[in-house]
């Protein structure tokens, strides 16, 4: 059970795994690995999931953040226009979300698109609870 | 409970039984929960001495790992992490029977489980996860280092493909830069939160603008406070930082192969 969001709350008010570059990040990577305890029993199953780490140092990394350094310079000098600014800004935030793990993200979703609405949460829990 | 060999679907394939977690065995499942695979199996539980393995049937010859089928494995861990103990699996972990889960999986490492339950029993995971505002530490980073001032301006309304070198040495200072901000803000995060957590792991990066992404183990009893920490730090970094509290989350970077009881006791 997540913890309910406080009133008026600040910035940090997201308590739950949300997305799926949280969940790739988090059951992908950790937790128990099968093949340490079984052998005999075990079964390959093909996995469609992908390594959805990105590469931190990288050539692409420094390009982009180049541009973005050039197009923070663009935002200032045109300050008092506030629809260039606006449209500057936008495109800004879309290339953000443009980074490795929501690419990843659009792919898994091609298998996804029937998901849809909100998804019920379903539990276990102790007996006599 | 061993019926999953004989019980062949219509197209004929295999069937196998997909584990998600192991827990004390004094749990039950809501009737009708379902897992991954398409269509969905039912969770089930396999059960050895006083220990526990949610599991659920799958398709050998379909392949899994559509977004529903991840959100399915994680949503049934971290339900259950909120109420119990709890050693999630990685994704992908499919065993041939119920009786090879019982006695290889559980059975065999009867006392490390256990052992790790224990140390894990009244705790459950939460990750915070801060980053950058882009905008706001490009021009801190800018302010701070005059090579990248320099580069900046070198490169300004140049043909970029004669700047190709200039551009990657500006980002190359930038990316060092943020690199050092983001362990001294790990670091003060640390620090803020020490108080609640019980153990904690820095995670790398999920992104080139993270300031801090860190797992941490913490007291059932001391999630409100947990919280309200990371709250004071967040109206502390407004602006610059943005941060977001995940969890409770099961205990995913709290096990591991192949002596999960270590991973616990750290601090």
């Amino acid at each position: 059970m997540t913890i309910a969001p406080q009133s008026g709350g600040g910035v940090a008010q997201r308590p739950q795994a949300s997305g799926l570059a949280d969940v790739i990040d988090t059951i992908l990577d950790k937790g128990l690995v099968i093949d340490a305890y079984v052998r005999v029993s075990l079964v390959g199953i093909e996995l469609l999931t992908i390594d959805a780490r990105i590469v931190i140092a990288s050539v692409d990394t420094y390009l982009r953040f180049a541009e973005a350094v050039n197009r923070l310079d663009i935002s200032q000098e045109k300050e008092g226009l506030p629809g260039l600014v606006g449209d500057l800004e936008e495109g800004g935030a879309k290339h953000k979300t443009k980074g490795a793990i929501e690419a990843a993200g659009e792919k898994l979703r091609e298998f996804a698109d029937a998901s849809g609405g909100e998804r019920e949460t379903q539990r276990s829990r102790r007996r006599g609870d | 409970m061993t019926a999953q060999m004989e019980d062949r679907p219509a197209d004929g394939g295999q069937m196998g039984v997909y584990v998600y977690g192991i827990l004390p065995g004094d749990i039950e499942v809501e009737s009708g929960t379902e897992g991954v695979g398409d269509p969905p199996g039912e969770i089930r539980v396999v059960r050895h001495r006083d220990l526990a393995a949610l599991v659920s049937d799958v398709h050998l010859d379909r392949p899994l790992g559509r977004a529903e089928d991840l959100f399915a494995h994680e949503e049934l861990l971290d339900a259950t992490a909120a109420d119990v103990a709890v050693l999630p699996l990685r994704f992908g972990a499919v065993l041939t029977t119920d009786d090879a889960v019982a006695e290889e999986l559980l059975g065999a490492h009867y006392d490390e489980f256990t052992s790790a339950l224990q140390q894990l029993e009244g705790h459950a995971e939460y990750v915070v996860q801060a980053r950058y505002v882009e905008q706001v530490i490009l021009s801190e980073v800018l302010s701070e280092q005059p090579e990248a001032a320099q580069l900046n301006e070198s490169i300004r309304g140049a043909d970029p493909d004669v700047t190709r070198d200039a551009r990657m040495q500006l980002g190359e200072v930038i990316s060092n830069a943020i690199e050092v901000k983001r362990q001294a803000d790990t670091e003060a995060l640390g620090d803020a939160l020490s108080g609640q957590v019980t153990a904690s792991v820095v995670r790398p990066p999920s992104s080139e603008l993270d300031a801090a992404y860190v797992a941490l183990l913490v007291e059932t009893g001391k999630a409100k406070k947990l919280q309200q920490a990371v709250e004071r730090l967040a109206k502390q970094w407004q602006g610059r930082i943005d941060v977001r509290l995940i969890g409770p989350l099961a205990a995913y970077d709290f096990v591991g192969a192949p002596a999960p009881a270590e991973a616990a006791a750290g601090d």
